[in-house]
């Protein structure tokens, strides 16, 4: 991933997503059940699941930072945790506004599928507060890396859980025996690929962001000579704080409605 | 029902908000990303000149 380079990876999310989003509106057959509306499924599911992926991806590099005491992989998995809160955010909107179009409601309470999503959402929503609560900033990485792996644990059994229960109205679509048709399959797994990328991209741009803030820090140390070891690099700045005069400052860097449960399978509308 | 909403009451604008909601999304994250990107530009200004600062008073002390 490293040897890649952002513009690279950039234009290729940009090609791989128009041509998802090409195939999903040109290509894929409308469905017999849910009409023109159901486009929205391929927007909606990639999104949910690079978050969802997004979060175990942190995850892994909390475990890796614990492990190594390495600040990049605490970087990695706060920029992970980041994007993966914002795709979150645009699973709960575009799901809102597929379910007020498909079942009349904006949001159902008993549909076990949209409370779990609003629940793992939540509960990283609470990472913020809780990582900069900690002003020790190596204390700071240690409890945020911890949180990561325990929230990240979560997220299968969150999805696992969610399959054993009984669904309302929300669809199971990889579940259904048949699953989606070849030309809906085709147009999805393309713009689960692009969005993928999207995730892939974003994080880096952040990264590399991070990395210029805290360099900038080190040198602006270094030329006004306070004797301060350097900060390694890159390392996570609280929001909203503008890296180099906080490093500077030696302080811590940061249904359809009555629709049958059966009635969950996308299939292609008769010509 | 606000004019917006009744707008928006069909199929097509129910997957036009949903896709220009995900745009703005996106729009909102590199707006945020170019304003840090530009206080970055910003500092590294600053410290290019704070690193030229010794330079000049030597040049003011020789003359």
């Amino acid at each position: 991933m490293g040897s890649i380079s952002l513009r690279t990876i950039a234009i290729a999310t940009v090609a791989v997503l128009a041509a998802g989003f090409g195939l999903a509106f040109f290509y894929a057959p409308e469905d017999a059940d849910q009409g023109f509306i159901q486009k929205i499924f391929y927007l909606h599911v990639p999104l949910a699941i690079c978050a969802l992926l997004g979060f175990i991806v942190a995850a892994i590099h909390a475990i890796r930072h614990l492990r190594t005491g390495d600040p990049i992989h605490d970087a990695r998995s706060y920029v992970s945790i980041h994007l993966s809160v914002i795709f979150g955010v645009g699973v709960l909107l575009t799901g809102a506004i597929w379910a007020r179009g498909s079942w009349g409601v904006w949001w159902e309470w008993r549909e076990p599928t949209l409370v779990s999503f609003l629940i793992v959402f939540l509960l990283y929503a609470t990472y913020y507060p809780l990582r900069y609560a900690i002003e020790d900033r190596d204390r700071q990485a240690r409890y945020a890396s911890v949180f990561a792996i325990t929230a990240g644990a979560f997220v299968p059994l969150n999805f696992l859980a969610v399959r054993l229960a009984e669904p309302l109205i929300h669809p199971r679509t990889f579940s259904s025996a048949g699953g989606l048709p070849a030309e809906m399959m085709l147009a999805f797994l393309v713009c689960l690929v692009g969005m993928g990328l999207l995730w892939v991209t974003l994080v880096r741009f952040e990264l590399g962001a991070k990395a210029a803030s805290a360099d900038l820090g080190r040198i602006r140390r270094a030329l006004q000579g306070d004797g301060a070891p350097p900060a390694p690099a890159p390392s996570v700045a609280p929001v909203g704080v503008s890296a180099t005069s906080a490093m500077s400052a030696g302080s811590a860097e940061r249904s359809r409605e009555g629709a049958p449960p059966g009635a969950t399978r996308f299939r292609k509308k008769a010509s | 029902m606000p004019p917006l909403l009744l707008a928006i009451e069909d199929a097509e604008g129910y997957v036009g908000g949903a896709y220009l909601v995900f745009l703005l999304l996106l729009l909102v994250y590199v707006a945020i990303m170019a304003a840090k990107l530009q206080r970055i530009q910003r500092d590294l200004g600053e410290l290019a000149e704070l690193a030229e600062q010794p330079r000049r008073s030597e040049e003011v002390s020789g003359r």
